[in-house]
């Protein structure tokens, strides 16, 4: 082959590289970038598709409307959020600057009615158009919902309220939130909050549970040792050379698992905990959803317990009064408490009662889901029982109501900032639980049996008397 | 002869099926305003495609696939520029049909004149007389100062010049041993070659300084016997691009665009990132001619055609459309090594050279695979000059695919 026949063919080659490089390239972008570059929130072919079709309602359980859409006078539909910043977290947003969040994310497919897409979809969608999406009925009370939101009384925080037996929320508010409706005017100003109020506290504040724990650690006791033995308590124990106090140091004396449990003494528990063992204490966390993605309509974090750690016995003491390094979200609680009232099953939570289309069918009901078997039938009963004392003559006191039984457990918790963290985790009427709440003051820095079972209470009161 | 015509016939006949389909897609499209013109000129240029390919196979005895793999071309163009502003379709099919007028002359005219090969100073000379009368001239459209403007017609100079720059390095190569005799003539070229382009980097078309340096250092790498002077040529555009990038911010503009352009989504990287949403939206099959929003992309009938081709019609189709290039730049390299004649050898080199670099700069420039440089696709994207530059470049392909009896003229 000659010089230049050789040049030649090295240059042709040269460009064919180019070409194929061109290919692959753009196969390599299609096939592993597009999705996330079609789905950016500047690209307008997601809104012009969006905003000729009718966006779904979203109302409560009892058909009151929270959010819905209306043609503006620029012949595309608007969104319009009727209640502030009432619903921030359970229904989030949908806007064409800032995207989406929330059940509007979670379920925009269902609110507009687009199905997957697949090639025979997209033809029906050209031959008949749709132009309006499904509604979303949601489990929420709206008078329960802005009720609780009242209660909290502009202080940081959550509460999660729910039916035990089915696990739907009625009320789910975290606190500080933000206006839904002047969300384009303080957009600024809410991403530089310190309180951060697009956090949702909810389902994501993991948090210290103090006491609130206890109720954990005395089925694991219940279950492994004997609930009756009498332990001596001096207002504090010492495990491994590190004392871990009562509350104010006050010793309880001879306590039994009732009994530690209705005044909430850690030194009975420290101890049981460290005898009970880490990995009975997981295990039975565990059960409870603690350690395990809860499956949810909305995005919710995952509680911890350490259990897979390398733990000393200082360590699993802490943790078994809820201490140190378990870290609880305030939704997670409420599958507690809700599966020792629902016979010790666990149900999954849901915020979506029905999906309603256009012409008013129901398309999809929830169905009610066990998600874990939590614990016995005798267990649960057991603890029901202790947590009616807790309420009637323990540190819940405050969360009483007149002839009604209440079940409930108190909780303080030590955190690093200082505050501790106030708790109050219950339900009622004990004997045929018909609602269970648990309440979160973040830094309250006042003991869960003076600040958060008051809320409690109130909640229980009004849900009893005003849910049919 | 008879096989010969059967087996273009096929092709021919496929590209008039597919160019009657596509046409039906765009008609249903706009049928409101659908009118008799419309169909007439959508006949017409079914008719003028199939008639060119027809008499060129009786005239020219040589390549008759690249004309078919342009014709091809100039149909997904059309269909996609009428889609997304009639009026623009119209006109690009006027300029089709003034194009192959152009090729036609063009061949006629490069076959039957001799003496191509020494006119180098005569293609140097226009070619600065052109870049001046730009500089004097010139009217700055899209932050490119590359147009006159001629009563109602603009014209791009540097698109003829690109020609003229082939020319140039065909000639010189062609009777290399006759200015070998000249000291330094090959630096003197080179001179040259960066005279050029600096004028285009007044002008701030950087896209065809890249293609006017791709042309160069291709023919200099095939035919310059100093090595050396290569390699200083490659070092010394290295070195003048990174003198460029920390001097001028429109060059620095287009590398940061490039490596991140989502952070400037708002302003300067508006554009590759409506290119990519485009691309992206497409998948492989498309959203079907009419269903997609390729008008959301800023010029998106001429830089950014290849974008809203892959939107609409799936980078299937893309795929498609860079094989045709891929084709027809082969097709250029085997005429150029089956003629034996330098001058038209070299000349064929260039001209398939320019094709392929310059669809590969705007190619991978809307896919964001290197950074964009405002360039348009031959035969592909709207506009005259470019559609009319490309058909001169193609009719002189045409000549250079024939057997040639120029020899003689006493080169080598």
């Amino acid at each position: 082959m000659n010089k230049e026949l050789r040049r030649i063919l090295i240059i042709l080659t040269s460009i064919c590289t180019l070409f194929v490089s061109l290919i692959v390239y753009m196969s390599y972008f299609q096939i592993f970038r597009a999705e996330a570059v079609k789905n950016n929130s500047y690209n307008k072919r997601l809104w012009i598709d969006e905003e000729k079709i009718l966006r779904g309602s979203i109302i409560d359980r009892n058909g009151k409307i929270l959010a819905y859409s209306e043609k503006s006078n620029d012949d595309i539909y608007k969104r319009f959020y009727n209640y502030g910043g009432l619903y921030s977290h359970i229904i989030g947003y949908s806007y064409r600057e800032y995207g989406k969040v929330g059940l509007e994310l979670e379920y925009n497919n269902i609110l507009l009615n687009i199905d997957e897409t697949t090639p025979f979809h997209e033809l029906k969608s050209i031959v008949k158009p749709n132009t309006e999406g499904n509604t979303l009925k949601l489990t929420i009370d709206h008078h329960l919902q802005e009720y609780s939101r009242g209660l909290l009384g502009g202080k940081k925080g959550a509460i999660v309220a729910m039916d035990p037996k089915t696990a739907e929320v009625y009320a789910m508010v975290s606190f500080p939130d933000f206006n839904l409706s002047n969300l384009r005017e303080e957009w600024n100003d809410i991403m530089e909050d310190e309180d951060k109020p697009f956090f949702n506290r909810a389902t994501s504040g993991a948090y210290i549970p103090g006491s609130t724990f206890k109720v954990l650690t005395a089925m694991a006791i219940l279950e492994d040792l004997d609930p009756n033995s009498q332990y001596e308590c001096t207002g504090s124990v010492t495990i491994d050379g590190r004392t871990i106090n009562d509350y104010e140091g006050r010793a309880h004396g001879k306590v039994n698992l009732e009994e530690a449990l209705v005044k909430s003494c850690n030194s009975y528990f420290a101890s049981k905990g460290v005898q009970v063992g880490k990995d009975r204490l997981g295990k039975l966390a565990g059960d409870f959803m603690i350690n395990r993605q809860i499956p949810f309509d909305i995005p919710a974090a995952i509680s911890t317990f350490p259990n897979k750690e390398n733990l000393g016995k200082v360590d699993i003491a802490a943790a078994s009064i809820g201490q140190g390094k378990v870290l609880m979200t305030p939704l997670n609680m409420a599958l507690v408490v809700s599966g020792i009232a629902n016979k010790g099953e666990v149900l999954q939570p849901t915020l979506v009662k029905e999906i309603i289309s256009p012409e008013g069918e129901i398309i999809q009901n929830n169905e009610m889901e066990k998600i874990s078997n939590g614990v016995s039938i005798f267990t649960a009963n057991e603890i029901k029982n202790m947590m009616v004392e807790v309420v009637r003559r323990g540190t819940g006191t405050n969360a009483g109501i007149q002839n009604t039984r209440v079940a409930g457990k108190t909780g303080t918790a030590e955190n690093p900032s200082g505050k501790s963290h106030a708790w109050f985790a219950g339900f009622a009427p004990a004997d045929d639980p018909r609602i269970a709440v648990v309440v979160v003051l973040e830094e309250a820095g006042s003991t869960g049996g003076k600040a958060a079972a008051p809320i409690a209470r109130n909640i229980m009161v009004e849900a009893l008397n005003t849910l049919e | 002869m008879f096989k010969r015509r059967i087996n273009y016939r096929v092709p021919r006949n496929l590209l008039v099926l597919f160019e009657l389909l596509a046409l039906v897609l765009v008609f249903v499209y706009y049928k409101d305003d659908f009118n008799r013109n419309i169909l007439m000129l959508g006949a017409a240029l079914i008719a003028m495609i199939y008639i060119a390919s027809f008499v060129l196979l009786r005239i020219s005895s040589g390549d008759n696939y690249i004309f078919l793999i342009v014709t091809m071309l100039i149909s997904i163009g059309i269909i996609m520029i009428y889609r997304i502003d009639p009026e623009l379709g119209i006109k690009q099919i006027i300029w089709t049909g003034v194009g192959i007028l152009l090729f036609f002359i063009t061949y006629f005219i490069v076959k039957n004149i001799d003496g191509w090969r020494n006119w180098i100073l005569l293609y140097g000379g226009a070619s600065i007389g052109l870049f001046l009368l730009t500089l004097l001239f010139g009217n700055r459209i899209k932050g490119s100062l590359n147009w006159i403007v001629l009563g109602r017609f603009s014209f791009q100079p540097t698109e003829i010049i690109k020609i003229l720059l082939i020319f140039l390095l065909a000639s010189y190569y062609a009777n290399h041993e006759r200015y070998k005799r000249v000291q330094n003539s090959n630096y003197y070229l080179v001179g040259v070659l960066y005279l050029f382009i600096g004028f285009l980097f007044i002008q701030r078309d950087l896209g065809t300084v890249l293609l006017f340096y791709s042309i160069f250092s291709a023919i200099q790498f095939i035919y310059e016997e100093d090595r050396k002077l290569i390699l200083y040529n490659a070092l010394f555009f290295l070195i003048s691009g990174i003198i460029g990038y920390f001097t001028f911010s429109h060059v620095r503009v287009r590398f940061e665009t490039w490596l991140n352009p989502w952070i400037y989504i708002d302003n300067k990287g508006y554009q590759i990132t409506q290119s990519l949403f485009a691309i992206a939206t497409g998948g492989f099959f498309g959203t079907g001619i009419g269903l997609g929003y390729p008008d959301f992309i800023p010029e998106v009938h001429t830089d950014f055609i290849f974008s809203a081709i892959c939107e609409e019609m799936g980078i299937f189709t893309g795929i498609g459309l860079i094989m045709l290039f891929l084709i027809l730049v082969y097709r250029g390299f085997k005429i150029a090594l089956n003629q034996e004649d330098k001058f038209f050898k070299i000349v064929a080199l260039g001209i398939s050279v320019l094709f392929g670099i310059q669809s590969f700069i705007i190619f991978g420039g809307v896919l964001k695979m290197i950074p964009l440089t405002g360039i348009t696709i031959p035969f592909v994207s709207y506009g005259g000059s470019s559609m009319l530059a490309s058909f001169m470049a193609l009719g002189i392909l045409q000549v250079a695919s024939e057997d040639l009896d120029l020899e003689g003229i006493g080169d080598e």
